[in-house]
């Protein structure tokens, strides 16, 4: 029976950076959003 | 005269929901990655990047960057500005998704090919045309003239729209040329239920996060122009 | 001689009048060829990888970033005499102008390319016998392409601030089919396998051709019309 290969850290880091990213982006969506809505640039 | 904003409001507010919906969507796609769906045989753990990796290829080249074509071509054609507010936005968008791909994407090959970047198909696709709206973003910034900034958006987008199957077609005799590495892809068609119900689900989560994204960034373009025309009476 | 295509002519004859006048463009355009060859050189391992293996490429991203530097130089000529705009003024149609503007770029990086070309035989001790005509054949193919696409592009670009920057930022995912059907097809003429070797690539830079000058042709007026 094969061992399963050890990459566990890689998956964290797959899911934390996409995460992240995605974070990042509805959060600065957000804060333009507001921004816009109140009639600044 | 006083900018009506409500219009513009009312397309954030719905996306904002929209975007939100999307990402509770995510943490139950995480949830049922991480812990409701076998682990891949051969691959180990690292294959459940894949549920977050196809999605986010999905969403930026077919929502993202396929709606920059085809509604810059519809704009050169009707010139209604709607098409250009979405061209943009749904350029904006689709760089985060490849931004997720061109991550996950590496970040998966490390442990399963050996190396982080191959050349690979979907991935060399994505970064060429990741860095091609890159351009066309940075293009629309140097514009301000809005109808110039429309109708050369709109170039770049129907010539972007032609190029993708020279794209295609370069990276595949190039990848003939030089033999990559065994992949041990897991090939769709015989995936377990359990994981193409996972993938699926990611898909269309991600499609629910692309139109939340899309609305908000549209809303956003609006209450701008609406704002700026306002203050130019 | 329909109208058209003698105002296509004479856009083109008059770029190409103003170009030989100073000829500090032609000039500069060479010298930066020249240069990125002899930097290439030095920047490579001669004992790790042979000439022959990285000539092609060498070759084809030389003429690259020469086509750019040649379709830069056209900004500085729209934006102190503005002929684009006194064209528009003129009754002269639309694909007329693309087409002028189209021919005298061409002619210029084609020169470009052709002065370079013995330099790069000099420079890599290229063995050329029998391999020019099917070499011109390949320069001719592949600038044909990405010269329509850099002049809608530069046309765009020359509107804005940092025009130099902008065209090869749009340009060079454009130039990514051409320039490498190109280079494959340089290395297979070279190590002289026969002209049906290179026949599929020729193929490509045809087919390449056929649809982006086509779509350059129609897709100009809407960046200079109002």
């Amino acid at each position: 029976m094969n061992e399963l290969p050890d990459n566990g850290n890689y998956m964290v880091a797959g899911y934390v950076v996409a995460s992240i990213i995605y974070l990042i982006y509805t959060v600065s969506l957000f804060i333009r959003a507001g921004r816009a809505e109140r009639g600044e640039r | 005269m006083t900018a009506d904003l409500a219009p513009a409001r009312r397309i954030i507010r719905r996306g904002r929901i929209l975007t939100l919906l999307g990402l509770v969507g995510e943490v139950g796609i995480f949830v049922r990655a991480l812990m409701f769906t076998p682990v891949e045989a051969t691959q180990g753990l690292a294959q459940k990047i894949f549920y977050l990796h196809v999605p986010a290829a999905w969403s930026a080249l077919f929502l993202g960057f396929g709606l920059v074509g085809v509604s810059s071509a519809l704009y050169l054609w009707l010139e209604d500005p709607r098409l250009d507010r979405f061209a943009a936005s749904s350029a904006e968008v689709g760089v985060a998704f490849s931004c997720v791909m061109l991550t996950t994407g590496p970040i998966w090959a490390k442990p399963i090919w050996g190396t982080w970047w191959s050349w690979d198909m979907r991935l060399s696709m994505t970064l060429l045309l990741f860095l091609l709206f890159l351009g066309y973003l940075s293009l629309r910034s140097a514009l301000d003239d809005r109808s110039e900034r429309g109708r050369y958006s709109a170039v770049i987008g129907v010539m972007a729209l032609v190029l993708v199957p020279f794209i295609h077609l370069t990276v595949y005799l190039f990848r003939t040329l030089h033999p990559q590495p065994i992949v041990l892809k897991p090939s769709a068609p015989s995936l377990p239920p359990e994981m193409l119900i996972t993938l699926l689900s990611g898909i269309a989560v991600a499609g629910v996060l692309y139109l939340g994204f899309v609305s908000m960034r549209y809303g956003i373009a609006l209450a701008r122009e609406v704002t700026e025309d306002a203050r130019h009476e | 001689m329909a109208d058209g295509t003698r105002a296509a002519l004479a856009i083109a004859a008059k770029d190409l009048r103003l170009e030989w006048r100073s000829r500090s463009a032609l000039l500069s355009a060479v010298v930066f060829a020249a240069l990125v060859l002899v930097v290439f050189n030095f920047a490579r391992d001669p004992t790790a990888v042979s000439t022959i293996d990285l000539a092609p490429s060498v070759l084809w991203v030389t003429f690259g970033f020469a086509a750019i530097v040649a379709l830069n130089r056209a900004f500085t000529v729209e934006r102190q005499h503005g002929a684009l705009a006194g064209l528009l003024l003129a009754p002269v149609p639309r694909g007329s102008i693309f087409v002028g503007k189209y021919l005298a770029n061409l002619v210029f990086v084609g020169t470009v390319e052709l002065v370079t070309l013995p330099l790069f035989v000099l420079f890599f001790n290229i063995d050329l016998t029998g391999s020019l005509p099917g070499l011109l054949l390949i320069m001719l193919l592949a600038s044909v392409g990405f010269v329509a696409v850099g002049t809608v592009f530069s046309a765009m670009a020359v509107r804005t601030r940092f025009a130099e920057l902008m065209l090869p930022v749009l340009l060079l995912p454009f130039m990514v089919p051409p320039l490498m059907a190109a280079a494959q097809a340089t290395a297979r003429l070279l190590s002289g396998r026969p002209l049906s070797e290179l026949a599929g690539w020729l193929r490509l830079l045809s087919l390449y051709d056929i649809a982006f000058v086509t779509l350059s042709i129609l897709i100009f007026p809407a960046v200079v019309d109002e």
